[in-house]
């Protein structure tokens, strides 16, 4: 045991138990602005979670993710396929959304399970040749492509967007026909560039009404996600409606200057004008940077580096390929949300909805974030001694 | 570089770290730019969607009269508002109507009916959100404590103690101090404001001409508002200060002395300083209480004053015009003088003018005999004056009346000014479409015809007679004194303070003088208007005093009177007794 502790990542714990106390206090101040008391107490149901997670954590960090992998992964993966499939027939619909199955949203577990599946098919040490090829990818593409396909008939596209980036780094790590992958993240970055450029062309000032109509027509976009892209581009525009909550959080986050405004006393928040139903979710960095400032905004960055990097450490050192990935999956997947998030908050990507970890209050994803970092840390613990 | 028991590969992982660390980095670069180098524009921008700015009313000046005592104050009253904020629902229209029923069940605890339409509120809630409602304004004492008796039953709902225009003297000058309305305060230039408070402003008087000087200086409120527009807290950024008090020149006594004498007529009594243009009293009747006025006039005070009977509470001493019928005659005699009539000269009165088919008829219905000018004046001759007004002509006439103020505005600092009419050939022609007749010249003579003049035009122009300068009236104590001397000779001025004494001194006048500490001049005058059943007089009376050194100049006209020397002269007379005190023993001037 005093060996399973001196190899404990003590640092990637520590950050991540900062990250939730940060997260709480935002909570409490992003529920305590709400008129409706039943958000005052959030806070402490995020604490009791978080207790929850960190149970779940400790324990699959000092069992052997080794064994508990080959055990669980296929059946994990399986059960939420169930699940997803289970809040397609009988989930409840919150924000045009139908995500929630009881009290919690399959979505975000389906994420950590086909991150763990992957890895236990690529690292496996008797993994076949032919998966490092082409067909490696068509089976890669399957194990991703059902939960994908469910979760997008949610649809949730946000969590799409994190999921996709981790899978392919893991699939990039693993070596799966490397220059597919390439190829079609060029591909990809080409086709979004093409997306960004019809719009602009579609909504820029003064163009004509038939000429966006044709473009529109070829425009595999909702008409809220042309918005939002528009939005994007054109922040100055329209300040009262789709241009609202990109206003809002620029002026929530740039507002609190170097220091902050202090616990609580966030005016963007506590003035309601941060829109209510997303500042403890996809919008909680707004409330954290309008209180703690720059100085706060850097040293959450510096947690998440706090916690990532040492995930990437971890998957260097690891001496079998499932620890590599499933660490290499989970922080990706992690920092895919911390980015999109924190960018989207300040105008650098278009508004999706995504929470951040272990700041935003979701309870599904904290349990599923810190069950990701409790396999990371028994990667750590258990994953340099070669198969003992 | 592949590990041969594994897939995985190595460098790649570590380049995963990288980029790790380099997305954190490129965060926190634009989080410099947002945080630090944009901070001040978002503040800004923060503070304009999150603050109103509200302009808030200084209490107005007071208005005092000479020696202090106060005409025009502020008194506190207390309203009751709704807060807005209170009634936060879902929708407006459940806001609209929670606020509704709230205002209905205070209204039943307090017992005053709220007259307040739904309209009223939604629209309130739509413009004015941040801002309190005002639902009973200036409340009286029983409703208050009613009110806070229930008050923590009202959570939505406040008392807010403003500030209400209060005439301590009642009717007292109440043509000259004039009332206030509301309406919203004026920021300085290029300021912007959210919101402005009402605050009082004059409508008329002396509350109207100085009314830039009482106002009080605005002070400045920040309402912090959520994202509704309901206000969450205020600041006082500027403390609105206090408006200046206006000193009059009016003498109390004498303003209580004048209206008393003016009780029960139609009329109108100007008194001056004749120095300096001080107005020691300026009253017209009827007049009524001010505070009726208050907080609001009301509408059917508003019938009843204003537009009924319009004529019974215009201000007849200084914006309503009469013909100055024989207090003209010390003018004409001026003006006789000046063109070369001497003052000894002799003329035959045998109590009628005649003048083509125009027969013009004397006081004295027999005539008067021989009369010289002072004893014409004494008598009031119209023949005499009549006859030498038309030797002299219409210019050398009203040369001398314009010297004198008339057919101008006398440049008081008070918003009624009328300048009256000294009419010519042109004015007649314009006016009735007919031509200037010698008779014209007859009647303006004696103060008859189209010549129009206000009381106080005629009290500067006795006190004129007296010092030999026209005084400005001036109302405000330290306004500047502008004096214009008169273009006549002081032997000429002399035979007319002469005639002007001997009025009072046992002439038509004599009522006047009777009594008063110092010697009086003066003249009668009896303007006849109108004709057939319409026909009444006007009856008038100008004086200064005392005679040798004038220090006070007045003049009062009484509509419907019996003659200036009868109705008139008795009432000035009161009020020089009750400036000059009167005389102990002996039968006075006589």
């Amino acid at each position: 045991m005093t060996d399973k502790l001196k190899r404990f990542n003590w640092l990637m714990f520590a950050a991540m138990l900062a990250l939730v106390a940060l997260g709480t206090a935002a909570i409490y101040s992003a529920g305590n602005a709400r008129s409706e008391a039943v958000f005052h107490a959030m806070w402490k149901s995020n604490l009791s979670t978080a207790a929850f997670g960190l149970a779940v954590y400790l324990t699959l960090a000092f069992f052997d993710y080794r064994r508990y992998l080959n055990l669980l992964a296929v059946p994990s993966y399986l059960f939420s396929l169930v699940l997803l499939v289970a809040v397609l027939l009988v989930g409840t619909s919150t924000y045009g959304g139908r995500r929630w199955l009881w009290f919690f949203q399959p979505s975000e577990v389906a994420k950590l399970c086909v991150i763990v599946a992957l890895a236990w098919i690529y690292g496996a040490a008797s993994a076949r040749p032919w998966l490092r090829k082409f067909p490696g990818f068509l089976v890669a593409s399957a194990v991703i492509g059902v939960p994908a396909l469910l979760i997008l008939l949610e649809p949730d596209l946000g969590t799409m967007l994190a999921l996709l980036p981790a899978t392919l780094v893991m699939l990039f790590v693993a070596s799966v026909w490397r220059r597919g992958l390439l190829t079609a993240a060029c591909v990809a970055a080409v086709a979004a560039s093409a997306l960004l450029a019809a719009v602009y062309e579609a909504e820029r000032p003064g163009v004509t009404e038939a000429r966006r109509a044709a473009i529109m027509k070829f425009m595999p976009l909702r008409p809220h996600q042309v918005k939002r892209v528009k939005t994007f581009l054109f922040p100055g525009e329209d300040p009262h409606a789709a241009g609202y909550t990109l206003r809002q959080a620029m002026i929530s986050i740039g507002s609190g200057g170097f220091s902050g405004k202090g616990f609580r006393k966030g005016e963007t928040n506590h003035l309601k004008y941060l829109p209510q139903s997303i500042s403890m979710n996809d919008f909680i960095f707004c409330v954290y940077a309008e209180e703690a400032g720059f100085v706060g905004s850097v040293a959450l960055l510096a947690l998440f580096g706090a916690l990532l990097v040492p995930c990437a450490w971890t998957a260097y050192v690891a001496a079998d390929g499932r620890g590599r990935l499933v660490s290499i999956g989970v922080s990706t997947l992690v920092f895919a949300h911390v980015f999109i998030n924190i960018a989207m908050s300040i105008g650098l990507v278009p508004i999706t909805g995504l929470p951040l970890p272990f700041i935003s209050a979701g309870r599904t994803f904290l349990v599923t974030a810190m069950a990701g970092f409790g396999i990371v840390q028994s990667v750590s613990i258990h994953g340099r001694d070669n198969g003992r | 570089m592949r590990d041969d028991t594994s897939i995985v590969s190595d460098l790649s992982v570590l380049g995963v770290g990288v980029v790790f660390v380099a997305g954190l980095v490129a965060l926190g670069f634009r989080l410099a730019q947002v945080q630090l180098a944009e901070a001040a524009k978002h503040s800004y921008d923060g503070a304009r969607q999150s603050v109103r700015r509200v302009l808030t009313a200084g209490p107005r000046g007071r208005i005092v009269a000479r020696d202090g005592t106060v005409l025009a104050d502020n008194r506190a009253s207390v309203s009751i508002a709704v807060n807005p904020e209170g009634f936060q629902r879902r929708t407006w229209g459940d806001t609209v109507l929670a606020i509704s029923n709230a205002v209905d069940e205070v209204s039943a605890a307090i017992g005053i009916p709220a007259s307040l339409a739904t309209n009223a509120i939604a629209r309130h809630v739509r413009q004015r959100l941040a801002r309190p409602l005002f639902v009973w304004r200036d409340v009286g004492d029983e409703a208050i404590a009613r009110f806070s008796e229930h008050a923590s039953e009202f959570p939505g709902f406040s008392c807010i103690e403003t500030e209400e225009r209060v005439y301590p003297e009642g009717r007292l000058a109440a043509h000259v101090l004039g009332y206030v309305g509301r309406r919203e305060a004026e920021p300085a230039a290029g300021e912007k404001f959210n919101f402005r408070d009402k605050e009082m402003c004059g409508r008329e008087g002396l509350e109207a001409f100085y009314d830039s000087y009482l106002r009080g200086s605005p002070g400045e409120l920040k309402v912090t508002v959520d994202a509704r527009g309901f206000a969450v807290e205020e600041s006082v950024v500027v403390e609105a200060r206090r408006g200046p008090d206006l000193r009059l020149s009016v003498d109390i006594a004498v303003q209580r002395a004048v209206e008393r004498q003016l009780r029960g007529v139609r009329g109108a009594c100007a008194v001056l300083d004749p120095r300096d243009g001080a107005v020691l009293a300026l009253a017209s009747a009827p007049a009524y209480d001010l505070n009726i006025l208050v907080p609001h006039l009301a509408p059917e005070v508003n019938e009843r004053l204003f537009r009924d009977s319009r004529n019974d509470y215009r201000n007849r001493a200084c914006f309503e015009t009469y013909a100055p019928g024989s207090t003209f005659k010390p003018v004409t005699a001026l003006a006789e003088l000046a063109s070369g009539i001497s003052p000894g000269a002799c003329y035959e009165c045998t109590g009628v003018f005649e003048l083509g088919a125009m027969r013009l008829h004397c006081g004295r219905r027999w005539g008067h005999g021989p009369i010289d000018m002072r004893h014409a004046l004494k008598e009031s001759c119209n023949t005499y004056f009549s006859s030498f007004g038309c030797d002299i002509g219409t210019n050398a006439l009203f040369s001398a009346a314009r010297a004198m103020g008339l057919g101008a505005k006398t440049g008081i600092d008070f918003p009624q000014d009328s300048a009256g009419v000294v009419p010519s050939a042109e004015y007649k022609r314009s006016r009735y479409d007919l031509p200037w007749y010698a008779s014209d010249l007859a009647h303006a003579s004696i103060g008859q015809g189209q010549l129009l003049v206000t009381p106080l035009q005629m009290a500067r122009l006795a006190g004129a007679i007296g010092t030999g300068f026209l005084a400005r009236p001036r109302l405000r104590a330290d306004s500047p004194v502008e004096r214009t001397p008169l273009p006549f000779s002081a032997r000429h001025l002399a035979v007319v303070r002469d005639g002007m004494r001997m009025v009072v001194d046992g002439g038509t006048g004599r009522l006047a003088g009777e009594g008063v500490a110092v010697a009086v001049a003066g003249k009668t005058g009896t303007a006849e208007v109108g004709i057939g059943a319409t026909r009444r007089k006007n009856t008038w009376f100008i004086a200064y005093a005392p005679a040798e050194r004038p220090t006070v100049a007045i003049a009062m006209v009484v509509e419907n009177g019996e003659s200036g020397g009868t109705t008139t002269a008795p009432k000035v007379n009161a009020v020089l007794k009750a400036i000059f005190g009167e005389r102990e023993t002996g039968n006075g001037n006589r």
